[in-house]
């Protein structure tokens, strides 16, 4: 059976290594070069002027970095399309379950052999894409201090491993049950997406109660900021050693009032330069309350996620097993 | 002897849509059965049912005494060739045949090379460009080389001109000979059916008509003509199956457990095709249904 599977995934399976070869030669060129600038930078920067250094070296790669962990998010939806959908589909569609199921293979087994080959298949190409980013964006990751960042956390060390089981699950199961490629393809697509808007977004602040913080918009602090909205919203905020901030308040005075409708306020924001906008804020003595995630918990919430979506996954495994054995003519 | 198939008040439904009502069966070892009825009288449900691709809605069905599918050692015992003959599109003749022997491990490679190079396939030529009738006998080929005890085949011949089908059925008795399996095919040309059957099923409107030997059918119906008034009071024991009434007088079609009812009426003997009729056409009648079968309540 393991043969069967094989040879019937074998085209995809040598585009998908293709794939991920060429990933890999560009990632650890990549990585190198970014060690490289690295180490050139941080040898300048014990000199003194550090800063600027830093804040060229992050720019300069910033780019790239984040364009492969965008595409590390889209590939288990690709792979669920492309490798999980057709596997069931494509027997359907054309009738062949009708001879692979009389062969003398019971069809729990036929199901246990293909998701379980290529399924591994799926999780060992997330896992390794996972692995050179991890490794490649790892001088970046230090100096952004911001791996806890929800596109940042989705994209790194093992949440893309059950990334890739679970959107190769949810793909087999809609073609499971829809039957058709391309209508199983698009709602699998669809779901897929609309899980990893809603898991960073809605649930995993959650994970365990987020803490709350008081920052201060000292001069440096509003100066790293990167919103201002008309009415006293702030976006941005950093608190060092790279917490996850899941929300923050409005910019409240000493007293705790809300600044957003007093003159100065509006002043600073609109008729202030840009240059002159830190000092105009911050002698105000204003301050926003922030509910963060420390950085101390990233590894407990990789691996829950993991965990979440190694569930779900085998959540839907038994959904399919369940259809397979019952109910399929 | 366990019975090749045995079936008890075996249904099957597809939401409100009864594809198959109430079926016995008790099919012995050893024939070559022939499963005759119009197209979605429900041969191909019935078929499915026995290979295990699909579960009953109501009843029990044995095949070769267990479940059907429910075991790689069941599964074993049975080789099924699907209506339309599927085989993978993109895998080539050879491909097939490793697939054969991988996932059977009783599967007969000799015999398996032996019947490629009989049809004259290519090893290595794709499924996909295959004509019907090869494609019809690369699927016999690999259910037959698993060495089946029981083979069967939904409409094996739908798709293949006269000449194709004509091999393909010469092809199909020798393979049953030599493996002394048991077979059931299913066709609405009951003429294929004819030539190589000896034990018939006839099935229309969802429901099993009349199943026996064919020898045996054949000498248990008879045709009475003779004027409608004496063909109207036959005397008990005999079901009338088919009445036609012209005006130059009438003949029915009557089964019987033995001989025929004497009478003033001319006794003929009838081939299979004029038996089969007569049930195919009982049971479309809306009324007819009634005559030997009480009657159920419908939906």
């Amino acid at each position: 059976m393991i043969w069967m599977t094989w040879r019937q995934f074998r085209t995809q399976a040598v585009l998908g290594i293709a794939v991920l070869v060429l990933l890999a030669i560009y990632m650890v060129v990549l990585g190198e070069q970014i060690r490289h600038s690295y180490n050139t930078d941080a040898a300048q920067c014990a000199k003194g002027s550090c800063a600027g250094v830093l804040s060229e070296f992050t720019s300069q790669y910033n780019l790239q970095v984040d364009v492969l962990g965008y595409a590390l998010i889209v590939v288990p939806g690709i792979i669920g399309m492309f490798w999980g959908v057709p596997l069931i589909t494509r027997e359907l569609e054309s009738g062949t379950h009708r001879l692979v199921w009389n062969q003398t293979v019971t069809r729990g087994k036929w199901l246990a052999v293909k998701l379980g080959f290529v399924g591994l298949v799926s999780m060992a190409f997330t896992g390794l894409y996972s692995l050179l980013l991890t490794w490649a964006a790892s001088p970046i990751d230090a100096v952004n201090d911001n791996r806890f960042s929800p596109l940042v956390f989705d994209a790194r060390n093992i949440v893309p491993l059950a990334y890739g089981a679970f959107a190769f699950m949810l793909g087999m199961t809609f073609g499971l049950f829809i039957r058709k490629t391309v209508p199983a393809m698009a709602a699998a697509l669809v779901l897929f997406a609309v899980v990893q808007g809603v898991m960073p977004t809605m649930v995993r602040p959650n994970y365990v109660t987020p803490v709350s913080q008081t920052v201060a918009l000292t001069k440096a602090e509003v100066g790293s900021l990167s919103f201002f909205g008309a009415y006293g919203t702030v976006g941005g905020v950093s608190v060092p050693g790279g917490p996850w901030i899941v929300s923050t308040s409005d910019v409240l005075d000493s007293s705790g009032k809300d600044v957003g409708h007093t003159s100065w306020w509006s002043y600073c924001v609109n008729v202030a330069s840009p240059a002159q906008l830190p000092e105009c804020v911050s002698k105000e003595n204003v301050h926003v309350d922030v509910t963060l995630q420390p950085a101390s918990r990233y590894w407990s919430f990789q691996w829950m996620e993991t965990g979440i979506f190694a569930l779900f996954a085998a959540v839907l495994a038994g959904l399919c097993f369940w259809r397979v054995r019952s109910r399929l003519a | 002897m366990t019975p090749v198939l045995e079936a008890k008040g075996l249904g099957k439904r597809y939401g409100r849509r009864r594809a198959l009502t109430d079926c016995d069966l008790s099919i012995p070892q050893g024939r070559v059965i022939g499963l005759v009825g119009p197209n979605g009288a429900g041969k191909s449900t019935l078929l499915q049912l026995a290979c295990g691709l699909i579960k009953p809605s109501s009843g029990t069905i044995n095949v070769l005494g267990s479940r059907p599918g429910t075991s790689a050692a069941q599964l074993a015992k049975v080789g099924f060739v699907a209506q339309d003959t599927p085989v993978y599109a993109n895998l080539s003749v050879a491909d097939h045949l490793r697939m054969g022997a991988r996932l059977n491990p009783a599967w007969d490679e000799q015999l398996a090379q032996r019947r490629i190079s009989q049809i004259g396939l290519d090893l290595g030529q794709k499924a996909g460009r295959m004509s019907g009738g090869q494609r019809a006998q690369l699927a016999l080929t690999i259910a037959v080389a698993k060495r089946p005890e029981l083979l069967i085949f939904d409409e094996p011949a739908a798709a293949l001109d006269p000449l194709a089908r004509h091999g393909f059925l010469e092809n199909l008795m020798e393979f049953i000979v030599d493996l002394g399996a048991s077979a059931i095919l299913s066709s609405h040309a009951l003429s294929d059916v004819e030539r190589v059957c000896d034990y018939l099923i006839v099935l229309a409107d969802s429901r099993v008509q009349v199943a026996g030997d064919v020898t045996e059918l054949l000498q248990n119906h008879h045709r009475l003509s003779g004027a409608k008034n004496e063909l109207a009071s036959l005397p008990p024991g005999f079901e009338v199956v088919h009445a036609d009434h012209t005006l130059s007088g009438s003949s029915v079609i009557v089964r019987t457990d033995g001989a025929p009812p004497v009478g003033p009426w001319k006794v003929e003997d009838i081939d299979l095709e004029v038996l089969v009729l007569a049930y195919m056409t009982r049971a479309s009648l809306p009324t007819a249904r009634t005559v030997s079968k009480p009657l159920e309540a419908r939906r």
